[in-house]
């Protein structure tokens, strides 16, 4: 994909055929860049009215959080934890932009330098055009917002105002240089398949990291508040861009020496960004593209077909199929963020909250829950290689190995952890009499949810497209996947009633609690059979019409 | 247009005992508004190396779509070596291979893992498949890249892999969308020589393209397709006439003669 050497190292190449670009300066190329960046905006929104919607949404929803925050710390104007606080979101926003490239690289074609190879242009005037062009856009606006906020909460006197109005815009700055020499930095691995695999699985980090802010946010509540943080804080108003807004807060107190050292760390933390990200837009736009050389490297970490484990699983479809959803929930990343996510949550939520003082035996069918929702959606999980099963499937029969297989897959996993969560959960509640009823009550919904998930795979079927690791629903199925899983869980709920009012009436009459263990696995059982036989016929005769839904995306 | 097809084949078909490879009837599709597959009638001797040639859109993927029982039409019948395919789908099934155009692979297992999978989904015994996995990947020229993840094949090697997953079951008949295109010319005489062997053993092979040259060269019998009908079939030579070569011929059967590039580049290889 790299031809470059000769259009950006050689004066006189290129010149010929571009004599207008030839001559662009700095300012034209900006303005070219903004240009460029507002159409491909535009572009993207007049796709669908669907991305309009969403577009939109988030930008309400931005301003909103980020006109919140500003309100917030306008209030905070005058608290003794102001300087704190603002010191600190500034060095948490930074450090978003910091990671955020690599895990999302955003729709932001302006931002792959790649694609800019076969252009005369020159890496200098490019930085700059690049930069102001990557201020278009929520993200920054956000940090804007933010930026000010956390200026004006901590700007007391003339002289910080004044130190304010460079702050403000400098934090902006380096945030976005940050962001764009990160990703220029790593775009030969943001480009390459592990780096797209890396973020397909920013999902799980979102949806960890939001468990772990949370419990943190609860621990901080409990211990002292912001207080706690002043260390935290004492560091980061000297590192960029933080120290910016660290040298408003000490020119308020008039310690003038440290606010003009402060500033000018994030000056010269700017420059040295900037000059690194030249470097690597001009090492970029002329070394020859590694990509492939990486990629023929032959890995011979993966065994024949007859691997170790795989001895174990019976011949046929069965062990085939079993084998396969094995491999795809270590090897694909997509499917490694559900699992994980589902294993982690199912072990977080009860447990945390057993250690909380407040849990139950019934927060560990959490676990249960969360992990049979991988059921749903089978098909649509196989993407249009779909078609590979289709062709092999000629009757009920082989459709409901098929799917008991992938069932099997599930269960080899799920009921193990399920087990494993109850018994963690009731162990940190001390109560071992309510493990059975916890035991019974999770193999039910974990049937349930098996049953369902199955029966909603064969009637609802829909696209999960592959490179994002947000959607998960193809434009125009949003609607459909968001029904089957909500309608599935709340139809899972309803089949476990029998199970339910047998767990009430174990309680209202001091009946023994442990009949629920046997009954539990049975209904479960039970259930998942049911949805397994319907979701067989139901396969068998639409193929076709499985495959055209699961093949959108 | 598709009474004259018939009557083509009619005077070129040889008169087998065996029931024809394929056999479509009055075959139609449409998605919404567009039509894509207008009434496609064709009758496929089996034996043959069978090219299907035609423009892009002419429909040649959703009749082979259809044929091979992966896309339900809206009108006609389909018969493979006999059988119905939406009547029989396990006959038809276990006597055909199929390697699909746009659609993907199983991409996140290697090249042998696939062959594996598939294989056992036949209902093939394990450890012949894993024998005719290790002989079809020394054939392919993939023997070298059989740990490596189908994700990070190339274009000519995934028709490879395809090509020999489809040919795993020894089917009888061969469905092929496109297994040229984006290929090398290493690779694609790799193909060549295997579909060669596979056809001179009495197989027949279908496959679809807009290469002429290679059609020319490659099939005994070719059909084709023009804005979702079938405009001619029969044997090469039929086809072919009075044309120089087929691309001559092709061009004239779907009108698409004396297009020319026009004045309006007239300062393209001009004073720069």
């Amino acid at each position: 994909m790299t031809y470059g050497s000769g259009t950006t190292g050689a004066p006189g190449t290129g010149t010929a055929g571009a004599a207008g670009a030839g001559a662009a300066g700095t300012g034209a190329l900006t303005s070219v860049f903004v240009r460029i960046k507002l159409s491909l905006l535009r572009n993207g929104l007049r796709q669908s009215s669907g991305r309009t919607a969403v577009f939109v949404v988030s930008i309400v929803f931005a301003l909103l959080f980020a006109a919140g925050q500003l309100l917030g710390m306008l209030l905070l104007r005058g608290h003794a934890q102001a300087a704190t606080l603002a010191v600190l979101l500034t060095a948490v926003t930074a450090l978003g932009w910091a990671v955020m490239p690599l895990f999302f690289p955003s729709g932001d074609e302006t931002l792959d330098p790649t694609r800019l190879v076969m252009l005369p242009l020159r890496a200098g005037p490019l930085v700059w055009a690049l930069l102001v062009a990557s201020l278009v856009g929520i993200g920054p606006l956000f940090t804007l917002c933010l930026a000010v906020g956390a200026g004006i909460s901590v700007a007391h006197g003339a002289f910080a105002v004044a130190v304010a109005v460079f702050a403000v815009p400098l934090v902006l700055l380096v945030c976005l240089a940050l962001a764009r020499a990160v990703a220029a930095a790593n775009i030969r691995l943001l480009t390459s398949r592990k780096g797209r695999d890396l973020a397909l699985l920013s999902g799980l980090v979102v949806a960890i990291g939001i468990q772990v802010v949370n419990f943190g946010a609860q621990r901080l509540g409990q211990a002292g508040g912001l207080a706690r943080l002043e260390p935290a804080a004492d560091v980061a108003r000297w590192v960029p861009p933080a120290s910016a807004v660290g040298a408003v807060d000490s020119a308020s107190r008039g310690a003038y020496g440290a606010a003009v050292a402060q500033l000018l760390l994030s000056v010269v933390a700017l420059a040295a960004l900037l000059y690194w990200w030249q470097r690597s837009l001009t090492k970029l736009m002329t070394a020859p593209d590694g990509s492939t050389v990486a990629a023929a490297g032959t890995d011979t970490g993966r065994g024949g077909s007859g691997a170790g484990w795989a001895r174990l699983l019976p011949e046929g479809r069965t062990g085939a199929v079993v084998q396969r959803a094995l491999r795809y929930a270590w090897r694909d990343p997509k499917a490694k963020s559900g699992w994980v996510t589902a294993l982690a949550l199912g072990l977080i939520v009860p447990v945390f909250n057993a250690l909380q003082g407040h849990g139950s035996v019934y927060w560990a069918c959490f676990a249960a829950g969360l992990l049979g929702t991988l059921m749903y959606n089978q098909f649509g999980q196989d993407t249009s290689a779909f078609w590979i099963v289709a062709m092999t499937v000629s009757s009920k029969r082989d459709a409901y190995v098929e799917l008991r297989a992938r069932a099997v897959a599930l269960l080899l996993v799920t009921l193990p952890y399920a087990t494993l969560v109850t018994v963690v959960t009731v162990a940190v509640l001390g109560d071992w009499g309510v493990l059975a009823e916890g035991l019974g009550l999770s193999y039910g919904l974990l049937g349930a949810m098996l049953g369902v998930g199955a029966w909603a795979s064969a009637f609802f079927p829909y696209s999960i497209p592959q490179d994002s690791a947000y959607k998960n629903a193809a434009p125009g199925q949003g609607g459909l996947a968001w029904a089957s899983m909500m309608g599935g869980m709340l139809l899972a709920a309803v089949l476990c009633g029998p199970l339910i009012a047998v767990a009430v009436w174990t309680h209202v009459a001091s009946a023994e609690p442990w009949v629920l263990l046997p009954l539990g696995a049975v209904w479960g059982a039970l259930l998942t059979w049911g949805g397994l036989h319907l979701a067989a016929g139901r396969t068998a005769r639409r193929l076709p019409e499985i495959l055209t839904a699961v093949s959108k995306a | 247009m598709p009474e004259q097809g018939r009557e083509v084949d009619a005077v070129g078909g040889t008169p087998e005992a065996a029931p024809p490879a394929v056999r479509v009837e009055g075959l139609g599709k449409r998605f919404g508004e567009q039509v894509a597959v207008a009434g496609v009638d064709l009758v496929l001797p089996a034996g043959r190396f069978v090219g299907l040639v035609g423009p892009n859109g002419a429909g040649k993927t959703t009749t082979l779509s259809m044929v091979t029982g992966l896309l339900r039409p809206d009108q006609g019948r389909v018969e493979v070596a006999g059988h119905d395919v939406w009547r029989d789908p396990a006959a038809v099934k276990a006597r055909i291979g199929v390697l699909p155009e746009g659609l993907r692979l199983f991409e996140r297992l290697s090249g042998r893992e696939l062959l594996a999978y598939t294989g056992r989904l036949r209902g093939l015994p394990g450890a012949e498949v894993d024998k005719r996995a290790t002989q079809l990947l020394d054939v392919l020229d993939l023997a070298g890249s059989q740990h490596k993840l189908v994700i990070d094949y190339s274009t000519g090697m995934r028709k490879k892999i395809g090509l020999a997953a489809a040919l795993l079951h020894n089917p009888e008949v061969l469905f092929l969308d496109e297994p040229f295109e984006g290929v090398d010319p290493v690779s694609a005489q790799t193909i060549r020589g295997v579909l060669e062997r596979y056809t001179a053993s009495g197989a027949t092979v279908v496959f679809s393209s807009h290469v002429m040259e290679l059609v020319e060269s490659l099939c005994d019998w070719v059909a084709v397709m023009a804005a979702g009908r079938i405009r001619a079939h029969g044997p090469l030579a039929e086809v072919r006439g009075d044309a120089p070569t087929l691309q001559r011929a092709f061009l004239e059967l779907v009108g698409a003669q004396g297009r020319d590039a026009g004045e309006s580049l007239d300062w393209l290889g001009g004073a720069r």
